[in-house]
């Protein structure tokens, strides 16, 4: 077997289509790096100066004043209602401030982490999908599966060591470039004297590693569909046709959108996802929404339950795909 | 322990067909192949010489019927034999991206190997100096010679040839041809699949033909030979009166063509075609027994399968490589 997992690593390593979605894989977390250190860029002294002058300025317009007056009168309509000092909470509401007209915003970690880290997170899965169904479609469209299989008949074992190569490759990839660009936003924010305490790291580190087992994942799964299928084209469009038919149906057909792929996708990375759900009517018929009735429209869905969906999915993408492979002729 | 390297009884491949039928490919057919010696394995196109070796080898699941080699049932105990059997299956089929000897080298290394063994079979074949190209730069024929390098590495007790000459030039036949027949003589039992019959002809020693999935005939070359009429030709100064002399003794003759002189006797007794013309007072200037080869034996037997009425397949179609 560890022979058997050495040559699927290293036909892995010589094909050049594989290499070339490998280096995209650690690419694609250095420019979202790079773009993220330049929109966050501190100002410089004359652009702060620039933007305080600015929103002095701004504060000296009579709308300020109006809109002031107003907010005292019917606070609700601002949003602080339930303010213990009303006149501060307006101000600072209304009266412009100098952050307002600075063109970048500081580096926020926890900001990151849902917005380019789950992106990158998914950006890498689709990349190591596409390699492990080339890796297998390769096999198929070469006809060279049937030429192997002369070597090794153990059809279980080829089929094993071709899905540990590929889970094995794309899961320490990932963990690596995962790492990499969380430990580097970092450090960005730490030499630029922004919060950047351990705890906010380990929790960068552990959506790295959450990303990496979603991106391992996501091979195997692109390999297995397409062991199954015997061909990369097959894959990709069934995949796609899943993923725009299925969403579009799973919408459609009012199905809780804790269904959706992509809810649970980010609800592993994240740790947690929140998702909307339609709430009956009731609850906005009366001020106040009727007693018993659950009229939360924004829902949580944990970790576990996005595990649980993509883990299903996983494994039965696995079995159909070692089922045929054992059973069907190969041309 | 049986002779037989080869040996399958009533195997049957069926294969569902688009519009919901079946095509039955392989019918319950019974192979022995001896063991040491090149067996060839003859047919049509598309009466299932592939398809049973594809069985053989594990790559297609029989719809019914045994199969063994070296003794092992198969396709259970093929992991316990691959070893020992290098094969070549239609057209051969390597990563096109990878060079001839990147491919060789991670079948190797599956079965452990070692380098110097590749090196040797790419020597063997004769691509020293091109196996370091891309597979798909090759021509058919060093393809071809890359897929018998590739059983040249297991160093194999059987070797199952599909049609393994297609596409070289005639050197390389002629290589090929070589190469089979020092096998075969090393003790090494060659299973060969050809449609080139005076190939098959010049190195097998027992053959099997098969039609539309059944066996047709099989046994030793000079059986399969001996197998329906033979004739002789006869040359003589008065062929029509030989020819009225023969007729009237009950031979079938067949006229000579124009400006000939000799005539052809169907009979396996030269004997008493001399005695009959000689009692005529017909003298031969000359008789030469006509040899019958594979070819004709092959297109006797398959083009009465094709008019559907062959000889069934079963123990008593043509003399049998066990008899
Ligand atoms: N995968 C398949 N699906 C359906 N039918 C098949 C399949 N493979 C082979 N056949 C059919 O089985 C029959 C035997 O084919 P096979 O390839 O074994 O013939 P062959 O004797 O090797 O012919 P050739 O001399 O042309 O190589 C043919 O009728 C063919 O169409
Ligand atoms: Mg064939």
């Amino acid at each position: 077997m560890r022979s058997l997992l050495r040559v699927e690593l290293t036909r892995l390593r010589w094909r050049r289509a594989i290499l070339l979605l490998l280096v995209a894989v650690v690419a694609v977390p250095v420019v979202f790096g790079v773009a993220v250190a330049l929109e966050t860029v501190p100002p410089t002294a004359s652009d702060r100066a620039t933007a305080a002058r600015q929103a002095e300025q701004e504060a000296e317009q009579p709308y300020v004043e109006d809109e002031l007056a107003n907010c005292q009168d019917s606070p609700q309509d601002y949003g602080v209602g339930d303010a213990s000092d009303l006149e501060a909470a307006c101000e600072e509401m209304i009266v412009p401030r100098p952050e307002w007209y600075l063109a970048t915003q500081e580096l926020d970690l926890v900001q990151q982490r849902d917005d380019t880290g789950l992106a990158v997170a998914a950006f890498i899965s689709v990349l190591l999908l596409l390699a492990g169904a080339t890796f297998a479609g390769h096999d198929w469209s070469s006809g060279s599966m049937s030429n192997q299989l002369l070597f090794e008949t153990r059809r279980l074992r080829v089929w094993t060591a071709k899905a540990l190569a590929v889970v094995l490759v794309s899961g320490l990839l990932s963990l690596v470039v995962l790492s990499g660009y969380w430990v580097a936003l970092w450090s960005l924010a730490r030499s630029r004297d922004l919060p950047s305490s351990n705890a906010i790291l380990v929790d960068c580190l552990q959506d790295g590693a959450r990303g990496a087992l979603v991106a391992a994942l996501a091979a195997f799964g692109g390999y297995a569909l397409t062991m199954l299928f015997r061909s990369t084209v097959a894959t990709v469009g069934v995949l796609l046709a899943v993923a725009v038919a299925g969403g579009a149906l799973i919408a459609v057909l009012g199905i809780d959108a804790k269904y959706q792929p992509q809810t649970n996708l980010s609800a592993v990375v994240l740790d947690d996802a929140t998702y909307n759900v339609e709430v009956p009517d009731e609850c906005f018929m009366q001020a106040e929404p009727p007693e018993g009735l659950d009229c939360d429209e924004e829902k949580v869905l944990p970790a576990r339950d996005g595990s649980i969906y993509l883990g299903s999915l996983v494994v039965l993408a696995g079995a159909a795909s070692v089922l045929s492979f054992r059973r069907r002729d190969v041309p | 322990m049986s002779d037989l390297v080869i040996e399958t009884s009533g195997l049957r491949k069926e294969f569902r067909s688009r519009r919901g039928g079946l095509r039955v490919a392989v019918h319950d057919l019974d192979l022995a192949v001896p063991r040491g010696g090149v067996h060839g394995f003859l047919g049509p196109n598309g009466s299932g010489k592939t398809t049973t070796i594809r069985m053989l080898l594990g790559l297609a699941r029989a719809s019914k019927g045994r199969m063994e080699v070296f003794g092992h049932p198969i396709p259970s105990a093929l992991p316990q034999v691959i070893d020992r059997i290098g094969a070549v299956v239609e057209s051969p089929k390597f990563s096109p991206h990878f060079s001839g000897r990147q491919n060789l080298l991670l079948l190797a290394r599956a079965i452990g190997v070692p380098r110097s063994r590749v090196d040797e079979a790419v020597e063997t074949v004769g691509l020293t100096g091109r196996d370091k190209d891309r597979f798909k730069s090759y021509s058919l024929g060093m393809k071809q010679r890359l897929a018998i390098a590739a059983t040249l590495l297991k160093d194999p007790d059987l070797l199952i040839l599909d049609e393994p000459t297609n596409g070289l030039d005639p050197a390389g036949i002629r290589e090929i041809r070589d190469t089979i027949r020092d096998l075969g003589e090393r003790g090494v039992t060659v299973l060969l699949s050809s449609h080139i019959l005076a190939e098959v002809q010049q190195v097998c020693t027992s053959a099997t033909i098969i039609g539309n999935g059944r066996l047709l005939a099989s046994g030793n070359v000079d059986e399969l030979l001996r197998t329906g009429p033979s004739a002789v030709r006869v040359e003589v100064d008065d062929p029509a009166a030989a020819r009225s002399a023969l007729g009237g003794a009950g031979f079938a003759v067949v006229p000579p063509t124009a400006g000939e002189t000799a005539i052809l006797v169907e009979s396996d007794a030269p004997s008493e075609v001399t005695r009959v013309l000689g009692e005529a007072g017909i003298w031969l200037s000359a008789l030469t027994p006509i040899r019958r080869d594979l070819e004709s034996v092959f297109l006797e037997l398959t083009e009465a399968d094709t008019l559907g009425h062959g000889p069934d397949a079963g123990p008593d179609a043509g003399p049998e490589a066990r008899a």
